[in-house]
């Protein structure tokens, strides 16, 4: 049964932007829930507008809903005046396109993009009137899945799923959905449904294993069902060409974060950035064919009307031939009716070129991320640009017409000195001296400086975060030295929120008590600085006696077991040993400090 | 360059989009149609598509109009036939016509619109059309009814709404509902919201109308011309 029509009616006219919980937009799939065999919902934990930006989102939908025996219907987080009405009329969480309770669905898959969202998971669960751990669910509740990059340290949230996917799921999805329609037509219990499940590569069923600790640290985990698999190995897909791909997206009535199409030209990255989860964790490199490219993109822009393309990619110009590609894409799309973007452009000449090539009209500014402004340290990063890179890549920009820059940098990385800190408003400084210079006029130049976290599956996974105190003085620094450069649009993030991702994207089991607390406390959109409050935070860490510290601070020893151990990314340990090592014996021959470096 | 005018009934399923989203649908339903649609002169071009006068969010239509440039002939035929079938069902097509290269925008000439807004009673229907009548009699009655706005420099000024509404009555509609329709000045040259008459009658009564969502509003038809004699939009395309 639907939620009542005219209760919803009341509240979507008292909601801001009431088109996020329509369900009916262009493209949209409806389907008669009686005529399939398993109904389940994509659960996205944030707001619409940036869940409806997420490609896996569009990706997922498309291969399930081309099985005619499934079902997939989206739900996003309410935002906060829509839970408040939700509560308060008794109205459960909803799937957009029948407005069926969620919790009346036959599984929920959840995806999760960043540690920040956890809170909205639990959340979205408890308005949907399930029981937040799996324990305390029967075989009348949805199964809850888990899929996305924090899958690659899923143990903060192990008790709620029932199993997780590890990699990528377009293609083995589909199947794992028909088979559990299946084994419940048999009438298979839950327990036995996830035996079965836990059997195929990539499904992890957190609640077969069991973690041991002495003294408080980590030594493992402990299988508890022998069919189960020792490590889970990821899931990927072999041949971008033949794998699922929406051509008929949905599109949304409100505009969302990137509402633009978007064609895949790589998946994975090659270059093995350090500080850089998805350069490892989307191994190996597989490209779309130009044809394919080509294809997709006139079938995406044919079923949507979109007048913008994104060609998709961790490092776009990798691509080889792209430059033919883009010409094609003139041709195909004549008159420059349809624009087309590249997003992920590196600090060199040759991205310039291709930047130039694709935009006709207006030329506002164009995007880099040189990450660290020392070479030093973008060497330890493996970031390999110089500094003639930067600034030769910067100049053809200028003379092609562009009007600024957006410079990405992070604080905090591995071996970091105060030096390299002040360096980033040095560089900026020098960069627009250079072209007033040249160009007798100043650029505008906005910065943006995050804060590094080390995640898991990457060679840095064993490095400590930076700790808040050292964030803000880091930051502080560089206030001063953007202070006396008035023009530049400095803007950087806030060293509590990353301090709180840094705990759950290298924490176990343990943080799942704090999350629930945090959520009773009232925590929600963490990531959104207008909602985060470390406030109740600390008090959920208070409360539930867990030290946040040990967590985001902790340097780990090679030899101790990681939390994420069991997930297999493809990626063999000694790789990330070998490139941690490489990392740090730059940084001693660079005559980075001291160079003490014991692990 | 050809110019076509189109009128449209907008259903309850797309009531809760903005104009602004009404305006990304109707052209990515344009361009997905593959119809030759003009787009204008300039560094940044944009496609030529203009509705008559912006439909608020939550509120229904019954003729609504727009109008668009081609770039080549189309005619209203194969016009409402392509575009039809790329709009969601609670967009309707009702009519398209062709209109005059020297007519004015259709936009400058929306001058009235008629709204009709349905209210629920929550209590005895007779004393809440009498509360309700008596707060209506009563605000025509006043001389100045001030509206907020910010100028340009976001200050608030106020503005005397009072002569923007035409007309406005209070009927019996159906068991439980009542019917105020009210036909208010609109368009480029100034108007008023109905969400603000709403609010004024909420004020001058013990009724609560705007607060509890049992009132829901729809907009029947657009005039030109000047207020004593007020055409219907489609005269005269």
């Amino acid at each position: 049964m639907p939620v009542d029509e005219c209760i919803l009616n009341k509240i979507l006219g008292k909601v801001q932007k009431p088109a996020r919980y329509l369900g009916n937009e262009w493209n949209s799939c409806h389907k008669d829930h009686g005529q399939v065999k398993l109904k389940t919902a994509f659960a996205f934990p944030d707001l619409y507008e940036v869940g409806m930006s997420n490609q896996g989102l569009k990706i997922l939908y498309d291969s399930v809903n081309s099985n005619p025996e499934l079902l997939m219907e989206r739900v996003f987080a309410p935002a906060a005046d829509m839970e408040d009405l939700l509560r308060e009329y008794d109205m459960p969480l909803f799937a957009l396109e029948s407005r069926e309770a969620v919790g009346n669905f036959d599984l929920i898959g959840f995806s999760l993009q960043y540690e920040l969202s956890f809170t909205n998971v639990i959340n979205m669960l408890d308005l949907s009137g399930i029981p937040l751990y799996s324990d305390k669910r029967d075989e009348q509740d949805p199964l809850i899945i888990g899929g996305g990059p924090c899958v690659y340290n899923p143990e903060p949230l192990a008790p709620f799923f029932d199993f997780f996917v590890v990699g990528e799921a377009e293609e083995v999805l589909p199947d794992i959905l028909s088979e559990i329609a299946s084994l419940k037509a048999k009438g298979m219990n839950k327990g036995d449904l996830l035996v079965e499940l836990s059997t195929h590569d990539g499904i992890y069923v957190p609640s077969f294993y069991q973690p041991v600790y002495d003294y408080g640290i980590l030594q493992g985990l402990k299988k508890l069902e022998p069919r189960a698999p020792d490590s889970i190995k990821k899931r990927y897909v072999e041949d971008l060409d033949r794998a699922p791909y929406p051509t008929a997206p949905v599109i949304s009535y409100i505009e969302t974060i990137h509402d633009r199409a978007v064609v895949e030209l790589f998946r994975g990255c090659a270059r093995g950035c350090r500080f850089c989860q998805a350069g490892y964790t989307f191994r190996p490199v597989r490209r779309r064919s130009q044809e394919s490219v080509v294809n997709t993109a006139r079938q995406i822009i044919d079923a949507t009307g979109y007048d913008e393309i994104a060609l998709s990619s961790l490092s776009s110009t990798d691509y080889p031939d792209l430059e033919l590609l883009i010409n094609q894409f003139d041709t195909v799309f004549p008159n420059g009716r349809v624009k087309c973007s590249l997003p992920s452009l590196r600090l060199d000449s040759y991205s310039v070129k291709l930047a130039d090539q694709i935009h006709h009209g207006r030329r506002s500014s164009l995007t880099f991320a040189p990450e660290a402004a020392t070479e030093r340290l973008r060497k330890v990063i493996k970031k390999n640009i110089s500094e003639e890179d930067i600034f030769k890549a910067l100049e053809d920009a200028v003379k092609a017409g562009w009007q600024g820059f957006k410079l990405y940098f992070m604080i905090g990385l591995p071996t970091e000195k105060d030096e390299d800190v002040e360096a980033i408003p040095e560089l900026c400084r020098r960069i627009r001296k250079y072209f007033k210079k040249q160009e007798g006029r100043s650029l505008k130049i906005s910065v943006s400086v995050s804060t590094f976290v080390p995640k898991a599956h990457t060679p840095f996974q064993w490095e400590p975060q930076l700790p808040v105190d050292q964030v803000v003085r880091r930051q502080e620094i560089l206030k001063k030295g953007f202070s006396n450069m008035p023009g530049f649009d400095y803007s950087w993030h806030d060293a509590k929120t990353s301090m709180l991702e840094a705990v759950y994207a290298r924490g176990d089991r343990r943080l799942a008590p704090v999350l629930e607390r945090a959520w009773q406390l009232g925590c929600r959109f963490d990531g959104w600085s207008e909602h985060f409050s470390f406030d109740n935070w600390k008090k959920a860490f208070h409360d539930t006696g867990i030290d946040p510290e040990t967590f985001a601070y902790q340097q780990f020893k090679y030899d101790q077991p990681l939390p994420w151990d069991h997930i297999n990314c493809g990626v063999k340990k000694e790789i990330f040993v070998s490139e941690h090592h490489k990392a740090m014996q730059i940084d001693a021959e660079e005559g980075g400090a001291d160079g003490t470096f014991e692990l | 360059m050809e110019r076509l005018s189109f009128s449209f009934a907008r259903k309850p399923d797309l009531a809760y989009i903005s104009h602004l989203d009404m305006m990304r649908l109707l052209l990515r339903a344009l361009r997905r149609s593959g119809l030759p649609i003009a787009y204008s002169q300039g560094y940044n071009p944009h496609p030529r598509l203009t509705l008559a006068l912006p439909l608020p969010l939550g509120v229904t239509a019954s003729e609504e109009y727009g109008e668009v440039f081609f770039s080549e002939p189309v005619g209203p035929e194969i016009f409402l036939e392509k575009l039809r079938r790329q709009l969601p069902p609670a967009l309707e097509l009702t009519g398209a016509f062709i209109r005059k290269p020297e007519l004015p925008p259709l936009a400058a000439e929306v001058n009235a619109a008629l709204y009709r807004v349905f209210i629920e009673t929550y209590i005895n229907q007779g004393i809440f059309f009498q509360e309700l009548n008596s707060a209506l009699k009563s605000l025509l009655n006043k001389e100045e009814i001030l509206m907020e706005r910010k100028n340009k420099k976001k200050k608030v000024t106020y503005k005397n709404v009072r002569p923007y509404i035409f007309k406005a009555n209070l009927k019996e509609e159906e068991k439980n509902t009542l019917e105020l329709s009210l036909l208010l000045k609109a368009g480029s040259s100034g108007g008023v919201s109905p969400f603000l008459i709403i609010e004024e009658l909420q004020a001058g009564s013990t009724l609560k109308l705007a607060d509890n969502g049992l009132w829901r509003v729809h907009r029947q038809k657009l005039y030109k011309g000047p207020e004593e004699a007020l055409q219907p939009l489609p005269e005269g395309m």
